[in-house]
């Protein structure tokens, strides 16, 4: 059963559109990027998702039911600017929100204990004392003496520690070492394989392509693009082929005549030194042809269709709509 | 446990483990008794301190005829040296005198002509003395005039001592102690006045806290903002409360303990002054009388009215400032939203003081005690002038609707609010985020 059904959901702040007839569906077991440039809704959206605000018109269904403030409780929320009790210890932050999010003391302990020793929080907590985490209460560190990482990483946990059935993620991944955004990242794939799922903002696009299912690109609260990561990606092929030969066994006059070719799209060097020719095929001029063009000119390195990435739609799409 | 209890357990715990808390309710009476201490020991000096160098030297100048020579007063000594008025400023300017009083007879026999010249200025109590002595002087003078003696006069009067009781229904009569009632009243008013202050602003800088921590993003996605400011508010008047039972357990064991130590030394002095000056000692008569009337009080309708109004006003206020907290995104936005939520209990001390000392049934103490604002001071410092229980109930129910349409109000603006930041909100944005749906 889907998780979250978005129905033509909108929201106006005073004169302001902030999400503009959006409709979307997170199933179980997925990673849904939400994608769009600064302001362009995504923070809005995520917390009428999480039941913070409410759509002025539109519907939204958790697990095929109106939803309401109840099902938070099946929900982790982690918004971008995070926060947590100062003065408060480490434990103790747990156990609050466990137990805001509806569990009972003890399972919340049960859980705190096995989730701080995956994410390496155990030497948070005073090792010495062995009876059981109600006494460790008092003698786990206090927020003000963890470091941001470590903040970020107990916000983290303090998310997804009554084992929600949606995570909805503001910019997960910020602030975070290389080291512990793959250990979160690790985290989420696990949790997705699990059956949960998950919907998260994010303006790093290797995230996006390689942890997400499905995609939405938003901008100026409307969307632009929506769909399975590689659907969108090939909804925007434009028919352009990269082809490389290798640089010692090439025709000698071969590059210069492609450089003139009415077809030529652009011509750059790749990783490995070679360069990287791009062609507008079509119907006339094929990729056919242009496979039969290399191989006239030398040993063919490489040749592949160029699906453009979501990095390159999200500008391209964003720009082009702004100068409308 | 609801959510309303989990916050409240995370408010009062986080709260009463707080060194600065512990730290706070073990010296907090000290310091009390240090400031009032302190207050008592000023004022006594600023009396002390007016009398330290003698009495002032006024020289009388001018000619009336009914001030020729003017007796000593507690801080003046007068005297006539019969010079013209330029001269005597000399003798000022040098420091000779201090004063001069230059009185000249218009022939209307009134003293409107007086003039004190000083190189320093008379204090407001230095004048007044010198306003009365000066009537004192000219009425003693004109009694001596009409051939009879003021001092025989003055003998000739005599004290009342007039004891007032009031009758009950059923006709038993009870003593009035309106100066005991008036005590009892303001002190419990300015309890409530103060803790409203205290724990009132803590729920305020709570509130603001998690607001610019950006941890209530996170609570809101769980806990309904009703819940949040609801246990945040009744998890600060636990602390309060706490630290109240701790300050009373504090006193009384004091008190306890100076008694087992002081009072078998006490009782024998008692005895002693009993022998010495007999049984109808002022002293002795003063204080049994304070007993009774403190006894006559109806201590059941005074602490069942202070709890009553003290949880309303508490809650009413408290909420209030909880709406400012999460409106506000730092602390110099708190200061514009203050000043107008807070008035209306200061101004409900004024009216105590001003009005239901004077008239504790008049129309003014009476319609204040109404007005949910004012009420949890103006009421409570009525309730031992024998309030009747219908006034007490109406002005409850007045008080508690109040506060459930304010805490409605109020979780409208908190829910809006703690999302806004930035921007000082204004009234009008107030307002709005009232009528925005959600």
């Amino acid at each position: 059963m889907t998780i979250l059904e978005l129905d033509s959901v909108s929201k106006t702040y005073g004169s302001q559109v902030v999400s503009k007839e959006i409709s979307m569906r997170i199933e179980p077991g997925t990673i849904h990027g939400l994608l769009g440039p600064n302001g362009a809704g995504k923070t809005t959206l995520l917390r009428m998702m999480a039941t913070i605000t409410k759509p002025d018109s539109g519907h939204i269904c958790f697990l095929g039911e109106p939803l309401v403030d109840v099902h938070a409780h099946q929900m982790g929320y982690m918004p971008e600017e995070r926060g947590l009790y100062k003065r408060m210890s480490v434990v103790d932050q747990l156990l609050f929100f466990a137990e805001i999010r509806g569990l009972s003391r003890s399972e919340a302990q049960g859980e705190i204990r096995q989730w701080m020793h995956r994410l390496q929080m155990t030497d948070w907590i005073n090792s010495s004392s062995t009876q059981g985490i109600k006494n460790r209460v008092k003698q786990s560190k206090k927020l003000e003496e963890l470091s941001k990482g470590m903040a970020q990483k107990l916000q983290f946990l303090c998310t997804i520690i009554h084992k929600p059935k949606l995570l909805i993620l503001d910019e997960p991944f910020s602030g975070f070492d290389p080291v512990n955004a793959d250990l979160i990242r690790d985290i989420i794939l696990d949790l997705k394989n699990q059956g949960t799922a998950v919907v998260f903002s994010t303006h790093r696009m290797d995230n996006i392509e390689s942890l997400c299912d499905d995609i939405t690109l938003i901008n100026q609260g409307a969307p632009l693009f929506q769909g399975k990561t590689m659907e969108v990606r090939r909804s925007q092929f434009a028919g352009h082929y990269d082809l490389a030969i290798d640089e010692d066994q090439v025709e000698p006059e071969a590059p210069q005549r492609w450089l003139q070719h009415s077809r030529l799209v652009r011509a750059f060097k790749n990783p490995e030194g070679n360069w990287v020719h791009r062609f507008q095929c079509d119907a006339e001029f094929s990729s056919q042809h242009l496979l039969k063009l290399g191989s006239e000119a030398g040993r063919i390195v490489h040749f592949a269709e160029h699906i453009p990435s979501i990095h390159d739609i999200f500008v391209q799409s964003v720009q082009s709509q702004n100068h409308e | 446990m609801n959510k309303i209890g989990i916050i409240f357990r995370r408010e009062y715990l986080s709260r009463i483990r707080n060194k600065s808390f512990i730290v706070m309710t073990l010296i907090g009476p000290f310091l009390l008794a240090l400031f009032y201490g302190g207050m008592i020991w000023v004022g006594t000096e600023a009396v002390n301190s007016t009398e330290d160098g003698g009495p002032k030297k006024v020289t009388i100048t001018g000619q009336y005829p009914g001030l020729t020579s003017v007796g000593p007063s507690e801080s003046f000594a007068f005297q006539n040296t019969g010079n013209d008025l330029e001269s005597t400023k000399a003798l000022l300017n040098e420091g000779s005198i201090d004063v001069i009083l230059d009185i000249q007879d218009l022939g209307q026999g009134s003293l409107d002509s007086v003039t004190a010249y000083s190189t320093q200025s008379l204090s407001l109590r230095q004048e007044r003395e010198l306003r009365s002595h000066l009537e004192l002087q000219l009425h003693r003078n004109q009694l001596q005039s009409m051939g009879l003696d003021p001092l025989a006069l003055d003998s000739l009067r005599q004290g009342v001592e007039l004891h007032c009781q009031t009758l009950s229904d059923t006709g038993d009569a009870q003593n009035s102690a309106t100066t005991l009632k008036s005590g009892v009243g303001f002190v419990m008013a300015f309890l409530i006045y103060l803790f409203i202050f205290l724990y009132g602003s803590m729920v305020m800088r709570g509130a603001l806290e998690e607001k610019t921590n950006r941890i209530v993003e996170v609570i809101i996605s769980s806990v309904r903002p009703f819940e949040l400011m609801m246990g945040k508010i009744l998890g600060v008047a636990a602390v309060g409360l706490t630290q109240f039972l701790v300050w009373i357990a504090m006193g009384a064991g004091l008190i306890t303990g100076l008694s087992r130590f002081f009072g078998p030394q006490m009782q024998q002095g008692l005895q002693n002054t009993q022998s010495m000056q007999g049984s109808g000692s002022q002293a002795l008569q003063t204080s049994i009388s304070l007993w009774d009337q403190f006894h006559s009080l109806p201590f059941g309708k005074i602490i069942f009215v202070f709890v009553l109004f003290f949880l309303g006003g508490y809650l009413l206020y408290s909420s209030l400032f909880a709406a400012i907290g999460a409106a506000a995104s730092q602390d110099t936005d708190v200061q514009s939203f203050m000043l107008p939520v807070s008035l209306p209990l200061v101004f409900g001390l004024l009216i105590a003081q001003a009005s239901v000392i004077q008239a504790p049934h008049g129309s003014l103490a009476t319609w204040f005690s109404y007005i949910p604002l004012t009420s949890p001071i103006v009421m409570v410092v009525r309730s031992p002038f024998d309030v009747s229980w219908l006034e007490i109930a109406g002005s409850a129910i007045l008080l508690y609707s109040t506060f459930i349409a304010m805490v409605y109000l109020a979780a409208k603006i908190y829910r809006i609010g703690l999302l806004k930041y930035g921007k000082k909100p204004t009234w009008k944005d107030l307002y709005l985020w009232i009528r925005q749906s959600n």
